[in-house]
């Protein structure tokens, strides 16, 4: 894996979403956390708990962008954990994993079921986590609806573009 | 012991990411409610910093606006300037005008970044306003910058009084439209009406008495209830803020003083 090219993927989608998606605030359950599409998009090469440090780190980093100490970071390591897992459900050809996860290298079925997966999952924990009470919860689960829905599609139509 | 090693070696990826939890789960409850680290949040300079240059870039877009805003305000300032003039009381509050950098208004926990901090003498717990009304509290304090709890955030209590005869009540906010909040703890009895002014009850040393907060917009009183659900449409425009001014009450230190020394 080129690890030059994987840290300027980071910069780029973290940029993109501290200074563009960050600032959506049109409505207010529309909150698309799209940086987890590089998270999403690493091969499996390395060793599992790494891969689980490095959400970590990517989490915290969020974190301090958003004021949320440990919401994102919490997120994303649980979405680091479960990844093996949900690839291993969606993916019989293990041989696929070793290059970067993309519609070219997965196909554009497995890569909407791989996301659509996941995404909820980690929106959920953000939004419940950063509502703190079960006060909220029609609330937060409308919130990660809507905003899943707006992640997927962004990644997807990433893919479709790129890959086409 | 050997079995204890292989059990370890086995779920050793489940263990690292209990441990990565844990440290995840003990930073949020450091972090709520209050005590935050200034360092890991907007209040960190570069973070604030970058805050900073984008909405100075959206800035320009806005500038007929908000010079007209600042000109009503000016225009304002020194109409009340020459009404102390004429009073000549000792002064207790000093107002220090701030920039707002950042500013979320669609969480149910929204916060907003200040470019005033600990070197231009704010202390966390100062109040803070505009020229409309009540924004909210200090609640971390950098040195150059200060992130401020504004009275749209879900634990939000701010202590409020009807203009027109000084009754107490108790404002918060749902988490739902940041135009309105909802005024609590008014007894049944009293009489509400759409139009009503609230302004601060001045019963805490963040805010004076009243400074605006906002208007009654709609007031129900189901059979049965003791208190009135009332929803107060605000005056400051969260969406649009920009300037904002953090109060400083030369006796604040005093009064905590004080009341603490009650327990």
């Amino acid at each position: 894996m080129d690890w030059t090219k994987q840290l300027g993927r980071y910069i780029i989608v973290m940029l993109l979403q501290v200074l563009l998606f960050n600032q959506l605030q049109l409505v207010g359950v529309c909150h698309p956390y799209i940086y987890v599409m590089c998270l999403l998009m690493m091969p499996i090469t390395l060793p599992h708990s790494v891969d689980m440090v490095i959400g970590a780190v990517i989490g915290l980093i969020m974190d301090i962008f958003c004021n949320s100490l440990g919401i994102h970071m919490a997120a994303c390591i649980t979405l680091m954990f479960l990844r093996p897992y949900v690839l291993g459900l969606i993916i019989n050809d293990k041989e696929r994993l070793n290059e970067q996860i993309n519609q070219q290298t997965i196909g554009l079925g497995a890569l909407l079921k791989y996301v659509a997966i996941l995404i909820p999952i980690h929106h959920l924990m953000v939004f419940a986590l950063g509502a703190w009470s079960w006060h909220h919860m029609g609330f937060v689960l409308l919130e990660t609806v809507v905003s899943s829905v707006i992640s997927i599609a962004v990644i997807i139509g990433y893919n479709a573009l790129k890959y086409r | 012991m050997q079995n204890l090693l292989k059990i370890l070696l086995r779920y050793s990826n489940f263990l690292v990411f209990l441990v990565l939890e844990v440290a995840a789960f003990l930073l949020i409850s450091l972090n709520n409610p209050y005590p935050r680290s200034s360092v890991l949040s907007t209040a960190n300079d570069a973070v604030a910093w970058q805050h900073e240059q984008v909405s100075e870039v959206a800035g320009y877009f806005s500038l007929r606006a908000q010079n007209e805003l600042l000109s009503q305000e000016n225009a304002a300032l020194r109409n009340q300037l020459s009404a102390m003039d004429s009073i000549k009381t000792g002064e207790l509050m000093r107002y220090v005008p701030a920039k707002v950098v950042q500013m979320t208004t669609s969480e149910l926990h929204n916060y907003l970044t200040i470019n005033r901090g600990s070197k231009d003498g704010i202390q966390r717990g100062q109040g803070v306003r505009n020229s409309d009304g009540v924004v909210g509290i200090v609640r971390t304090v950098g040195y150059n910058y200060s992130v401020v709890q504004p009275i749209i955030h879900t634990d939000n209590n701010l202590s409020c009084r009807f203009a027109k005869n000084d009754y107490i009540g108790i404002l918060q906010w749902d988490g739902q439209d940041s135009r309105f909040a909802q005024l609590t703890d008014v007894a049944a009895h009293m009489v509400v009406n759409p139009g009503d002014t609230i302004v601060t009850s001045g019963l805490s040393p963040v805010f004076p008495e009243g400074i605006p907060v906002g208007i009654v917009e709609s007031s129900t009183l189901k059979e049965g209830d003791s208190y009135h659900t009332i929803r107060v449409r605000l005056y400051t425009n969260f969406k649009r803020l920009k300037y904002v001014e953090v109060v400083q009450n030369a006796h604040q230190t005093e009064l905590e003083e004080l009341t603490n020394g009650l327990d």
